[in-house]
């Protein structure tokens, strides 16, 4: 295990009304390292044994959606259940991580004016984004695109003003104190600060997408 | 039985469509599938079998049946068809024979038309579904909507005559929503006019969305809010930036940073998808209960 800090309580949940064929367990309402713990935890208890009557389990940043059918199931008995499952939630059953390498190009045209935004040499930039592994957070927004954090304050800068229409996949995104990777191509806010032949989504794979939240990643200059 | 149809015109977004590609939200792909999911029901209950079939936009289209011999329904919207010269009733069904042409047109209401078979279209499944996914560019032939020059085959098709078929009865009224992830950070004053003011089903809308027109100012003062990414569902009223609400339709992004007021309820979705450009749509708040009971309700 590489680092993972101790978790004592997760935060406390609240479940969401998300219109009428599914509900949202949601820890918070800002993105935290413990909501977004809590909504993975909650995700593979989930996923390894179902609540009878939820037809899909899907971890957000901060929460956790369960999709079901109102036809086949009431509501009231799906959230009994899964209030019952909030409650044995246990911080310490997280499973372990896998961990991932990822080669990068640190070749994007925001790099520069990202370092320099945070006072740092585009080398200094690359060498303290790489100093620590980051958690896949979510997978979410576009096929495969992963958004891993957090990175610590010092590294923590707003997203563009602008937007770029399309951007390949496999561009390597900054900003908000998180590096995403795009796996399809997408417009983005974000800063390109490179980009990386690893490819998070194959349509024909039995597992489309390779990454799963709580994943850690091991950022390094591609040679 | 084989059957072989070739394209001879399409509108720019004849997609082929299933009943979705779901379970894929987590790997962030949404489920797409027919706008109108209703109609496209009923049109495969018209065609006599459960397999994928094609959605037709306003644009229309047309297709030449080169071999073989099928059945055909016909639902979603108000169209024009045609079989050879002859007009179709819509919905309806017919038999294509060999040399048989079908023509589809916009007729008095409606965006969404649906066009089943009663063979399987020979295109592979991909994650399990052949739905197109115009955001996402998977599923129906290459991930693109259907060019004319396509050409597809049908697998299993015999023309039988398909069971009785009861149609549904026509809704109107106000949309029904239920209140949504974020309505709780808008004023009690914008809630309730947006629960009693009349909006506008503008030009911009396609499978991901459709924006509307709101010519009295709603969300005008709305104070534009930082959000953490949340997960979007079909039906979503998430209000943009600069104040312009937009409904979150079959091809949605799976999540999203923006506040969303309402969700439209699943017995209403398909109406609003046939509300056209320039109509004008009201929206009125349920209980999750009560949506419930109108689904129960809507079951043939």
């Amino acid at each position: 295990m590489t680092g993972s800090p101790v978790i004592e309580t997760f935060p406390t949940p609240t479940i969401v009304t998300l219109g009428d064929s599914a509900l949202l367990v949601r820890f918070g309402t800002a993105l935290t390292e413990s909501a977004n713990r809590a909504a993975i935890a909650l995700a593979t208890q989930l996923n390894r044994e179902p609540l009878a009557g939820v037809l899909e389990v899907v971890p957000n940043l901060v929460s956790v959606l369960l999709r079901y059918d109102p036809l086949q199931s009431r509501r009231a008995d799906i959230v009994g259940e899964l209030r019952l499952r909030l409650f044995a939630l246990d911080p310490a059953a997280v499973s372990a991580s896998r961990d991932w390498t990822i080669s990068v190009h640190f070749d994007g045209p925001d790099l520069d004016s990202v370092a320099a935004d945070l006072g740092l040499s585009s080398a200094e930039f690359i060498a303290a984004h790489n100093a620590r592994p980051v958690r896949v957070l979510a997978t979410g927004f576009a096929p495969g695109f992963v958004y891993c954090g957090m990175h610590p304050d010092n590294l923590v800068v707003p997203r563009r003003t602008e937007v770029r229409p399309m951007v390949p996949p496999g561009t390597v995104l900054f900003a908000a104190g998180q590096t995403a990777i795009t796996a399809t191509e997408l417009p983005t806010g974000w800063h390109i600060i490179g980009s990386t032949d690893f490819n998070n989504f194959d349509p024909a794979a039995a597992a489309p997408t390779q990454l799963a939240p709580g994943d850690q990643l091991h950022f390094v200059v591609a040679s | 039985m084989s059957a072989i149809l070739a394209i001879t015109r399409a509108g720019p977004l004849l997609t082929v469509q299933d009943a979705g590609r779901f379970g894929h939200l987590a790997d962030g792909i949404s489920a797409s599938g027919p706008m109108d999911a209703m109609a496209y029901q009923l049109a495969g209950a018209l065609a006599g079998a459960d397999h994928a079939g094609l959605e037709i936009t306003m644009a229309g289209m047309a297709l030449k049946l080169q071999s073989g011999r099928c059945r055909i329904g016909l639902a979603g919207g108000l169209f024009v068809a045609r079989h050879n010269e002859h007009i179709l009733d819509w919905p309806g069904s017919v038999v294509l024979e060999t040399g048989d042409e079908l023509t589809i047109t916009p007729g008095a209401a409606g965006n969404y038309g649906y066009l089943r078979f009663d063979g399987e279209l020979g295109l592979p499944p991909v994650m399990g579904s052949r739905a197109t996914s115009s955001r996402a560019r998977l599923g129906g032939l290459s991930g693109r909507p259907l060019q004319v020059g396509d050409v597809l085959e049908l697998h299993g098709a015999s023309g039988a005559a398909p069971g009785p078929v009861a149609l549904p009865e026509p809704q109107d009224g106000p949309i029904r929503f239920v209140w949504g992830l974020h309505a709780d950070l808008f004023a009690t004053e914008i809630r309730q006019r947006f629960a009693s003011t009349p909006f506008g089903i503008s030009r911009r809308l396609d499978r991901m969305g459709v924006r509307l027109d709101e010519p009295a100012g709603v969300f005008a003062d709305a104070t534009s809010l930082s959000l953490v990414s949340d997960a979007i569902v079909p039906g979503d009223i998430q209000i943009l930036g600069d104040g312009t609400p937009i409904v979150l339709m079959r091809d949605h992004q799976p999540t999203g940073g923006y506040p969303r007021i309402g969700t439209i309820i699943t017995a209403d979705l398909d109406r609003f998808a046939q509300l056209r450009p320039e109509s004008t749509v009201e929206f009125a708040p349920v209980s999750v209960d009560h949506a419930h009971q109108l689904l129960r309700n809507r079951q043939p």
